[in-house]
C-alpha cells in the first residue's frame, strides 16, 4: 500500500501531461523510422492510460449509483465515505472517459470508412504497389495507404522531372508503401482523438513518417543530395502550377525542413530519448495499476455481498 | 549505384515511358536510366511490362519501340482525381509527395536549392 489513489491518480496525469509536451520534441530528436516506431506505441500506451485512469476514478462515482451498487452488492454509503476522490472530480472523470471513448470510436470509424473508399476508387486501377500515371499535366504525386496501396503520379510531374529524380520520387513512395506509413498515421491519430493533448505528437509523426520515406529514398538511390533537389523542385513545381479549383490540403508536410535535413548528414541513432521515453511509460503504466488497484480494494471494502463478485474493473 | 529491386525498375521504365513524348527504344530507355543497367536487363523489363499489358510496342525500323499503355487512363484519372480534389478529410489518408508552400517556405526552398546547387 504504498501511493494512495489520489497520489496515483495525480501521478498519471503528470506523466501524460510530462509525454504530451515531451513527445514532439522525441519524434524529432530520433531517426526518423525509430521515432515513428517508438512515439506511436508510445503515445497509444498514454491514450489508454489516461482512458483507464479516467475509468477507474469515474467507477468511484458511477459504483455509487442505484442499480451499479445493487449489481455489485456493495454499500453505495459506505464507498461514498472511503473514497478519497472528490464527487465532482470524479464525475468530470466520467465525461471525459465517455468524451474520449466516444472521440476514438468517432475518429476510428471515419479513417475505417475513408480507407475503404480510397481502396474501393483503386479497384482495378494498376495493381498493388505498382506505378499509376495520371493523365494529367498539373504536377503531383501520392501514395494511396497500405502495404497495397498504389504510388500515384501524374504525367506533368514525371515530364518535369529527370529520370535520376523520378528515381528519388518512387524511392520515396514506395518506402511508404513498404513501412505501412497509413497504418502508423492512423494510430498516431487515434491516440490524439481519445486524449487531445496528443495533437501535436500525432502532428510531429507526420513529419517523422515524410522524413523516414525520404531517408529511405536516399539509402535506396545513395544520394542525399539528389532527394533533396527532387523534393525542392517538385515542391515549387506544384506551387507554380495553376490549381485547379479547390485549395489543396497541406498533407505532405514541412517542405523546407524535409530538405535541409536531407542536405546534412543521415541522423544518428540516440540513446537518452529512449531513456526518458521509457521512464515515462513504466511510470505511466505503474501510476495506471496503482489506480485501479486502489479502486478495486476500495469496492471490496465497500463490499456487502459475496466479495467474489465485488472485484470489478473501470469501464463496467 | 545500388543495385534495385525488380519491381522499382519496372516502375521506372513505366515512368520514364510515360515521360517520353514519343515512343522510345530500349536502348533509349537504358541511355536515360544510366548506363549501369544492362541491355538484355531493360530488354527483360520490357518483355515483361508488354506481357502484362503496361505498355506497347511498335516497330520503327530494325527495332521495337515502346511506349506506356494509356487505355485506362480516363477511368483511372477520373477515380484519383477525385481522391486528389475530396477536401482535407480524404487527402489525409493519402501520402502526398510534398505539401503546399506558404510564400516564405518558397523563397526558403529557392534559397536552399541554390546553396545545394552552388556547393555541387
Amino acid at each position: 500500500m504504498s501511493a494512495g489513489m489520489g497520489t496515483a491518480t495525480v501521478v498519471a496525469c503528470l506523466v501524460i501531461v510530462a509525454f504530451a509536451v515531451a513527445g514532439p520534441r522525441l519524434a524529432r530528436r530520433l531517426p526518423p523510422a525509430a521515432a515513428t516506431r517508438v512515439v506511436v506505441p508510445a503515445s497509444l500506451v498514454v491514450a489508454a492510460t489516461g482512458v483507464w485512469v479516467l475509468g477507474a476514478v469515474a467507477f468511484t462515482w458511477v459504483a455509487q449509483l442505484g442499480p451499479v451498487s445493487r449489481y455489485g452488492q456493495w454499500s453505495a454509503e459506505q464507498l461514498r465515505d472511503d473514497s478519497p476522490i472528490p464527487r465532482v472530480i470524479a464525475i468530470g472523470a466520467t465525461v471525459l472517459a465517455v468524451l474520449s471513448v466516444g472521440r476514438a470510436a468517432a475518429c476510428g470509424t471515419r479513417r475505417l470508412r475513408l480507407l475503404l473508399a480510397v481502396r474501393q476508387s483503386c479497384r482495378g486501377v494498376g495493381v498493388p504497389g505498382s506505378l499509376v500515371v495520371l493523365d494529367n499535366d498539373r504536377p503531383d504525386a501520392f501514395a494511396t495507404p497500405g502495404a497495397r496501396g498504389r504510388i500515384v503520379v501524374t504525367r506533368g510531374l514525371l515530364r518535369a522531372l529527370n529520370a535520376d529524380e523520378r528515381r528519388a520520387l518512387l524511392a520515396h513512395e514506395t518506402a511508404h508503401l513498404a513501412h505501412r506509413h497509413a497504418c502508423w498515421l492512423l494510430v498516431a491519430e487515434l491516440a490524439a482523438a481519445a486524449n487531445p493533448m496528443l495533437t501535436p505528437t500525432a502532428r510531429a509523426v507526420r513529419h517523422t513518417v515524410e522524413r523516414w520515406a525520404d531517408e529511405d529514398a536516399a539509402r535506396a538511390v545513395a544520394d542525399r543530395r539528389l532527394v533533396a533537389r527532387t523534393l525542392a523542385r517538385t515542391a515549387l513545381l506544384i506551387r507554380a502550377a495553376p490549381v485547379a479549383g479547390v485549395p489543396l490540403p497541406a498533407v505532405g508536410g514541412d517542405v523546407p525542413g524535409r530538405v535541409r535535413a536531407l542536405l546534412e548528414p543521415p541522423p544518428r541513432q540516440r540513446v537518452a530519448p529512449l531513456f526518458v521515453l521509457v521512464a515515462l511509460l513504466v511510470v505511466a503504466t505503474m501510476a495506471a495499476g496503482t489506480v485501479q488497484r486502489r479502486g478495486d480494494e476500495l469496492l471490496d471494502h465497500a463490499g456487502t455481498g459475496n466479495p467474489a463478485v465485488s472485484h470489478h474493473r473501470p469501464g463496467h | 549505384m545500388v543495385r534495385r529491386p525488380r519491381g522499382t525498375l519496372e516502375q521506372e521504365v513505366v515512368a520514364a515511358l510515360a515521360a517520353s513524348p514519343a515512343p522510345m527504344t530500349p536502348a533509349q530507355v537504358r541511355d536515360q536510366l544510366g548506363g549501369d543497367l544492362a541491355y538484355t536487363t531493360v530488354m527483360t523489363v520490357l518483355a515483361r511490362l508488354s506481357d502484362k499489358g503496361l505498355v506497347t510496342r511498335e516497330r520503327v525500323g530494325r527495332a521495337y519501340a515502346y511506349s506506356a499503355v494509356r487505355d485506362e487512363a480516363e477511368v483511372t484519372a477520373r477515380q484519383m482525381q477525385r481522391l486528389l480534389d475530396a477536401g482535407d478529410d480524404r487527402a489525409a489518408v493519402l501520402s502526398r509527395f510534398v505539401g503546399v508552400l506558404s510564400d516564405d517556405d518558397e523563397h526558403l526552398l529557392i534559397e536552399l536549392l541554390r546553396h545545394a546547387e552552388e556547393e555541387r
